[in-house]
């Protein structure tokens, strides 16, 4: 291997590797629970969803006929979804230093069990989650809520 | 068959199908997508607003649902109905976060003699999760200045999550801050020395 290659290789290692910390600092959650078919897909690129795989703003969540998917976000909001159900993360920030929150999220269809967490406690107005025919707001508490939509 | 007879009959009919219909009295097939309210792990009950394209509805009492749209009011919901739609989403729920608060004498990062069999219960709860991610954040009490209790309240934080990965923790992520003399837990004037301020919050996601 040539000096030049070396480095090149160097700094191709140093390059992944500061994606990768980046990648760790900006996810929002983290997959907890799977079943059958889910997956999360950030910026048009999809992965099967396991245990410890990182949830993104903007990510979408998904699950197949037979599939459910749960997910502890940073604020320790927790989510969970059954089958056939598909969310995205529309906003997100948790800054406790800043004082400023948010979370917003579309579901498109499906279930969704929702446990509030630090964000609605200590900004009750700043969670939001919008369905095709309306929106919640949140002040603090748990639900769980059904969109049937078009078979996808 | 005797007309009494048939007569019974009939009425036994019509008070099957009347308790059948009350029970799912808010229910009908056409609100496919609603939300139902729930009490909360704790216990408490917080509230929903729901705006739809058709009516504005504040949700209060658990177990109350919805339609979506906001067509109708919120009324209890059918348990069948509910277990139906949502049983495996709730199957689905994640161990809840749990939150570990351990405590330091004064300038020092190291725990209290009951906060370090805390560090035992903070390893036994990641490892009892598929996935954990953790977050640590050190506190200080307001003696001394800004600056230093910055940098202490991070030793600290830091000290506890060095001992965590010398005793085997696995985690996905595990989250560092310092929160420095900012965020006391029991407010004092400035300068006091106050043990339950001295603190570092361990939270296992």
């Amino acid at each position: 291997m040539t000096l030049r290659s070396l480095i090149r290789f160097f700094v191709l290692l140093g390059a992944l590797a500061s994606v990768a910390a980046r990648a760790e600092e900006s996810a929002i959650g983290y997959v907890k629970t799977t079943s059958g078919e889910a997956s999360v897909t950030t910026l048009n690129t999809r992965v099967a969803a396991q245990p410890g795989t990182p949830v993104f703003l903007g990510s979408q969540l998904q699950t197949g006929a037979q599939g459910s998917l749960g997910v502890s976000f940073r604020d320790d909001t927790v989510m969970s979804f059954g089958p056939d159900t598909s969310l995205t993360v529309d906003d997100y920030l948790y800054a406790p230093e800043q004082s400023r929150f948010k979370l917003a999220a579309s579901l498109l269809r499906g279930s969704l069990n929702y446990v509030s967490g630090l964000i609605a406690k200590l900004q009750p107005d700043a969670v939001s989650l919008k369905t095709p025919s309306g929106i919640i707001g949140v002040r603090g508490t748990q639900f769980a809520v059904k969109v049937e939509g078009q078979t996808p | 068959m005797r007309p009494a007879a048939r007569r019974t009959w009939l009425i036994l009919g019509l008070a099957t199908l009347l308790s059948q219909l009350a029970a799912c009295a808010w229910w009908r097939p056409q609100d496919r997508s609603y939300i139902t309210l729930m009490a909360s792990p704790d216990g408490s009950v917080g509230r929903v607003l729901l705006q739809g394209e058709r009516g504005e509805w504040l949700l209060e009492r658990a177990g109350d649902a919805a339609p979506l749209d906001g067509s109708r009011a919120p009324a209890p919901v059918d348990p069948a109905v509910f277990q139906r739609d949502f049983a495996q989403a709730l199957a689905a729920r994640p161990a809840l976060p749990q939150t570990f608060v351990l405590y330091f004498g004064s300038g020092s990062t190291e725990p209290t003699a009951d906060s370090v069999a805390l560090l035992q219960d903070i390893l036994a709860n990641a490892a009892s999760r598929a996935s954990a991610d953790l977050s640590i954040v050190g506190h200080a009490d307001s003696v001394g200045s800004a600056e230093f209790n910055e940098a202490l309240s991070l030793r600290r934080a830091q000290a506890v999550a060095d001992w965590l990965a010398a005793h085997g923790l696995q985690a996905a992520a595990l989250q560092v801050r310092a929160q420095g003399k900012r965020q006391l837990l029991v407010t004092t004037p400035d300068a006091s020395d106050e043990l339950r301020n001295r603190r570092v919050e361990v939270t296992v996601r």
